[in-house]
This record gives structure tokens, C-alpha cells and sequence, in this order.
């Protein structure tokens, strides 16, 4: 069974839910109701009952990913902006998400290994704590499911936003610029909508980190075929 | 009036950032990059700023936009859930666990690092 009749339905419940899920995340700040959650929660609770495959989902609204490209040359702007941010604490952020991509990649390849996932569900596993721009196309490039790792880049964010606001109250760090770092480098775009709820200053770090760790894990691609 | 320009500066900045993205995949594709045609259109907007061909603040409408609206756009590669039916029922708890633990472990590493520079900085500037 699917919408057939009604073209484009797919994508109208989409934009539908979304909106709708934006205001009432703008209104009430409960997380379970952001659009990261509650709209593919209502998507999957209306298509799994009609048997909907993914390829018809994506028939509407593919072109809807195509627009993360042009997201992507957007990030030019805040990094711009932050240049002098990034000239000053160069070395402590350059080595912060360097550290932090190595214990992401391992730590995700060996769990995953030891707890005998498949093959592609480690490798899509791999890139998973990265914004999903850059994401998608690095687990390609390692020979994973780009789409599953859109789903492992969520849930990542997700975990991550909600964990990372328990850390800091643990942890004792000293800059903002850790505490910016921890949500850009851990949890992408969800830890840096709740960095910037932590303070100002954790939120433009985490933004920053948040971009050039996509960068960084990108530009690594070719060296990381060949350790995956 | 108002409004309406602003929705109109919102769309031509929305096209340039469009054309950046299509010139950085034809530029990928021509020399046979690696590189998605997003970051290489990224590349050329930090080159652009840094000529002062634009400002920021030129941009900063569209881009804002698109950055605010994200999530709508990779909200449809989630839905691929709906093939993956067998998948969760089999190792989604695993995958959970394997997502939870790295990245305790992630923001550990990276929030501590970041913390020993800057305060070996801290130190040796003072």
C-alpha cells in the first residue's frame, strides 16, 4: 500500500510535520518534541503501517537532501566570521578534534567489531559523530551506507545533546572553549543548538568545531579507506 | 515592502550560495576530486571573503537559513529506517549501545585535550 494516488504526499507530510514540530519545539523546549525526533516518529508511524519502501518516501522529497550541499558552502560564513577565534586557540582546537575524530572512528569500529555488527553497520558506524553534510558522503567513501549513517548520525545527536549537558556538570573544565568542543567534536549540529543554551561563547566553539571536524574527517577519507 | 525585500535578499543570497554549490561539483567533477562539491563550494566562499569580492554579512541571511533549517534536510535519509526493519530488530539494541558508549567516550577525549592546551597556554603565557 502506498499514497500513490496523491502526488507528492510524502513530501507535504513533511514539510507539514516539520513545521509543525519546529513550533511546538520553539513553544515548549521538550526535547522529545524537536523535529529531529518527533517528525521522523510521526513519518515512520504513518509510512511502516502502509508498508512504504524507502524508495518511495524518497521519489518526493530527494531533493530535499540534494539541498545539504549548498548547506555545506553556507558553514563558510560563521567560519569566516570566527577567524580570530580560530587564530588564537588554533592548537588547542586543532588537536582537541583530532583526538576527538581518533576516539570517535576507533571506539565505534571496535565496539561495533567486538559486538559482531555487520560489516557495513561498522563502517557506516565510523562517521557517525560527524555533522551529517560531511558524514553521508565519508561513509561512501569507506564503503558504508551513507542512509544508515544518517540514522547513527540522529541518534548520535540525540544521545549526545542530552549526555553532554550531564558531563559538564561532572567534569572539570576549565575553558569554554572544552566545554564547546565537547558538543561540536561529540554530538554535531543537535550538541551545538544545546551548546549555545550553555553560554554564547560554547555555542560559536561548537558551531566552528562542529564544521572543521566534518572538514578534517573529510580531507582523511583517503587515508582512512585504506585502515577501515 | 519591507518584508518583501527582505525575502527577496533572502533568495539571491539563497542563489548564490546555490551557485557556489553547483560550480564546486562541476569543479570536483572536471579535475576528478574526491570531494563532495559542497565542501569544494565552501572553499571558494572562504576564498571570495578573503578577496573581498563579499562580506559576511552579504550572505549571512541565506546561510543562516539554510543552517536554522537543517534538519528538515536530512530528516528524509532517516526515514530509510523504513528498510532496515530485520536490521533493528537484530542489532539495533547493540547499535545503541555501540552510539552511547563512543560518544561518552568522544567528548571525554575531546573536551580534555582541548582543557590540558589551553591550560598549558594559560601557563606558559603567564
Amino acid at each position: 500500500m502506498t499514497l500513490e494516488p496523491m502526488p507528492l504526499a510524502w513530501l507535504g507530510l513533511t514539510l507539514l510535520a516539520y513545521l509543525g514540530s519546529r513550533w511546538l519545539y520553539r513553544r515548549t523546549r521538550i526535547y522529545v518534541l524537536s523535529p529531529l525526533i518527533l517528525v521522523p516518529a510521526l513519518l515512520l508511524a504513518i509510512a511502516a503501517p502502509l508498508h512504504t519502501r524507502y524508495a518511495e518516501y524518497s521519489a518526493d522529497t530527494h531533493w530535499l537532501m540534494a539541498v545539504l550541499g549548498p548547506v555545506t558552502v553556507a558553514f563558510a560564513v560563521p567560519i569566516w566570521q570566527q577567524r580570530a577565534l580560530l587564530v588564537r586557540h588554533w592548537a588547542a582546537l586543532l588537536l582537541g578534534m583530532l583526538a576527538g575524530s581518533l576516539a570517535s572512528m576507533l571506539s565505534s569500529w571496535w565496539l561495533a567489531r567486538w559486538l559482531a555488527l555487520d560489516p557495513a553497520v561498522a563502517l557506516s558506524l565510523v562517521p557517525r559523530s560527524i555533522t551529517t553534510p560531511f558524514a553521508m558522503p565519508l561513509a561512501r567513501d569507506l564503503g558504508g551506507v551513507p542512509e544508515m549513517t544518517a540514522v547513527f548520525v540522529m541518534f548520535t545527536g540525540v544521545f549526545g545533546a542530552m549526555l553532554g549537558g550531564v558531563l559538564l556538570r561532572w567534569l572539570p573544565l576549565r575553558s569554554p572553549l572544552a566545554r564547546g568542543a565537547l558538543f561540536g567534536v561529540g554530538a554535531h549540529g543537535a550538541g551545538v543548538s544545546r551548546a549555545q543554551e550553555v553560554g554564547r561563547e560554547e555555542g560559536t566553539v561548537a558551531g566552528l568545531v562542529m564544521v572543521l571536524t566534518g572538514l578534517l574527517n573529510l580531507f582523511a577519507a583517503p587515508v582512512l579507506e585504506r585502515f577501515f | 515592502m519591507k518584508a518583501l525585500n527582505r525575502y527577496a535578499r533572502a533568495v539571491a543570497e539563497l542563489l548564490v550560495l546555490f551557485a557556489l554549490y553547483a560550480l564546486g561539483t562541476w569543479l570536483a567533477q572536471a579535475l576528478g576530486w574526491p570531494i563532495p562539491g559542497g565542501v569544494v563550494g565552501l572553499a571558494l566562499l572562504l576564498l571570495v571573503f578573503a578577496l573581498n569580492g563579499l562580506k559576511p554579512a552579504h550572505l549571512q541571511l541565506g546561510a543562516g537559513l539554510l543552517m536554522a533549517e537543517m534538519l528538515l534536510f536530512f530528516i528524509p535519509a532517516l526515514m530509510s529506517l523504513l528498510d532496515y526493519g530485520a536490521l533493528v530488530r537484530q542489532q539495533g539494541l547493540r547499535i545503541l549501545l555501540v552510539i552511547a558508549i563512543s560518544t561518552v567516550v568522544v567528548m571525554l577525549v575531546t573536551a580534555f585535550t582541548v582543557d590540558a592546551v589551553f591550560r598549558w597556554r594559560m601557563r606558559r603565557d603567564t
